[in-house]
């Protein structure tokens, strides 16, 4: 039988990723970002963009030359190449990916057109920079635009009205699990029929001194670098970026004769609701297990898996243990990696540009290593895919967050329609 | 227990689940059920309270976060050096 949305079928409706884009600290645009992962490109290092002061965190995996001027001149939006960092590297990454879908703007039916851009922060190097203003300058305003930069629904609205998009726009917040819940609920959006596509993803430019000290002070960042999966991990590293994805529904991506990248076959979301900071193996297997169902897949049918992979103690190993839960002895055969062994650990953005990595290693054939992982924790003992990547066919890939607070977010890209 | 140990020790009890528990300079931190946010905590106060900075990673087995007695060693050479620099 099939219901309608505002004439809209919903029986049977798919979705497909015809766009991606990307700002990280390995590549600012997809093609840079996907080299740099096939390379085993580290993006970790000394932090160079702000004053250290007393920090002992040295190291984080910034965005480099990343000009403004050269990626948001000539908008519609104008406000945009005057907003907070987070905002900016999500506009870069939403004009790469509505370029490469192809979509023209304005598009026919603008309020069935999304908008869903979460941050696990937001706009906080607005905020300090308001802070050091308002306490130490003793100003007596802050800059007029500090709200307007500062809010998480900021990168969502600049993206929303720079392509005219009038249907469901704000942000999602769920720290490391940001991008896949944006991207999820996009993508039961548009099955759903109320929408026919959507821009969505995760932005994240959280690496100032006030952020850092936080960081520093839950003891979970390592001085040295990160190593997903390595006997020597001793925490993990902040970056900052953004992923986005244009998604839509199937049949209007077919009608206009849209290069279809992917498909986004499943997606499935938990919560351990347990502890803010010690992950539970359970969630993240029901989240697993979901996704697999959303897509009507078997375990055995997933070729790789981008995982979370922090490099902290505690994730590392539970995530080990999650993933032989779900896949049994198919966890033996699969290919799996951390690309924050590259890129460092984006937070919110995370899951955004590793879904781009699942993307483009089924679009590639090819499977990025978890680059550092000489010496493999043996509570770790899954094909990690260590120190260089390898050519593969890949059909299906999961790709996994889990965020502080126990919040669980999978997807499963598949290949493009025939 | 000299004014350093019993400082450590009132930092400790306040976040115990248990604060009532016995504690002597030997008695190990998992002993006293202290988890890690607890510990990020622990060490917070003890910075605090001291003037002191202690770059504790929650990701590597400390020797100095074995027994409430390390600690308090730990301290007290932060402490010293403080003071002597």
């Amino acid at each position: 039988m099939t219901n309608t949305i505002a004439g809209h079928a919903i029986s049977s409706r798919r979705v497909v990723v015809t766009g991606t884009g990307a700002v990280t600290p390995i590549g600012n645009t997809v093609p840079e970002f996907w080299a740099s992962l096939k390379a085993g490109v580290c993006g970790v290092g000394k932090i160079a963009s702000f004053d250290l002061e007393d920090l002992y965190i040295l190291i984080g995996a910034e965005v480099k030359a990343f000009d403004v001027k050269e990626r948001l001149s000539g908008l519609k939006d104008r406000t945009l190449p005057m907003a907070d960092r987070y905002s900016q590297f999500a506009g870069a990454a939403a004009i790469e990916a509505l370029k490469q879908s192809g979509l023209t703007i304005p598009v026919a039916e603008p309020y069935r057109a999304a908008s869903i851009i979460g941050s696990g922060a937001g706009g906080v190097n607005t905020l300090e920079v308001a802070y050091r203003d308002l306490f130490i300058r003793k100003k007596r305003a802050t800059n007029p635009l500090t709200l307007l930069r500062f809010i998480g629904s900021s990168a969502a609205a600049h993206v929303g009205i720079e392509f005219g998009f009038k249907g469901p726009t704000f942000g999602t917040v769920s720290a490391c699990a940001t991008a896949p819940h944006a991207i999820g609920l996009t993508y039961q959006f548009i099955k759903s029929g109320m929408i026919d596509l959507g821009v969505c993803g995760a932005s994240e430019a959280a690496m100032n001194y006030g952020t850092m000290k936080a960081w520093q002070a839950l003891r979970v960042l390592s001085p040295e670098g990160c190593y997903p999966f390595a006997k020597k991990r001793n925490g993990t590293v902040l970056a900052e970026g953004a992923g986005i994805l244009v998604l839509e529904e199937l049949e209007y991506a077919k009608a206009r004769g849209a290069n279809i990248l992917a498909e986004l076959k499943g997606f499935g979301m938990s919560s351990d609701a347990k502890d803010m900071v010690n992950p539970d193996f359970e969630g993240p297997q029901y989240a697993m297990r979901q996704a697999l169902d959303d897509a009507r897949l078997s375990p055995g049918d997933i070729d790789y898996l981008n995982a979370h992979g922090t490099a902290t103690t505690i994730n590392d190993k539970n995530e080990t243990r999650a993933i032989r839960g779900v896949f049994k002895e198919h966890a033996e055969k699969l290919s799996i990696s951390s690309t924050k062994s590259m890129h460092g650990h984006l937070l919110g953005a995370g899951g955004g540009i590793e879904a781009v990595a699942c993307i483009k290693a089924i679009g590639e054939g090819f499977v990025p290593p978890t680059i550092g992982l000489d010496d493999p924790d043996p509570e770790c003992d899954l094909d990690y895919t260590p120190l260089v990547g390898r050519q593969k066919k890949v059909t299906y890939a999961m790709s996994n967050s889990f965020a502080f607070g126990g919040l669980n977010a999978v997807l499963i890209f598949g290949p493009p329609p025939a | 227990m000299d004014d350093v140990a019993t400082k450590i020790v009132e930092i400790l009890r306040k976040h115990m689940k248990k604060p009532d528990k016995e504690i002597a300079l030997d008695t190990k931190l998992e002993d006293l059920e202290i988890e890690s946010l607890d510990l990020a905590m622990i060490v917070f106060d003890i910075e605090d309270s001291f003037g002191v900075e202690i770059p504790y990673n929650a990701n590597e087995e400390a020797d100095a976060f074995k027994t409430v007695g390390s600690v308090v060693d730990r301290v007290r050479q932060l402490v010293q050096s403080k003071a002597a620099a």
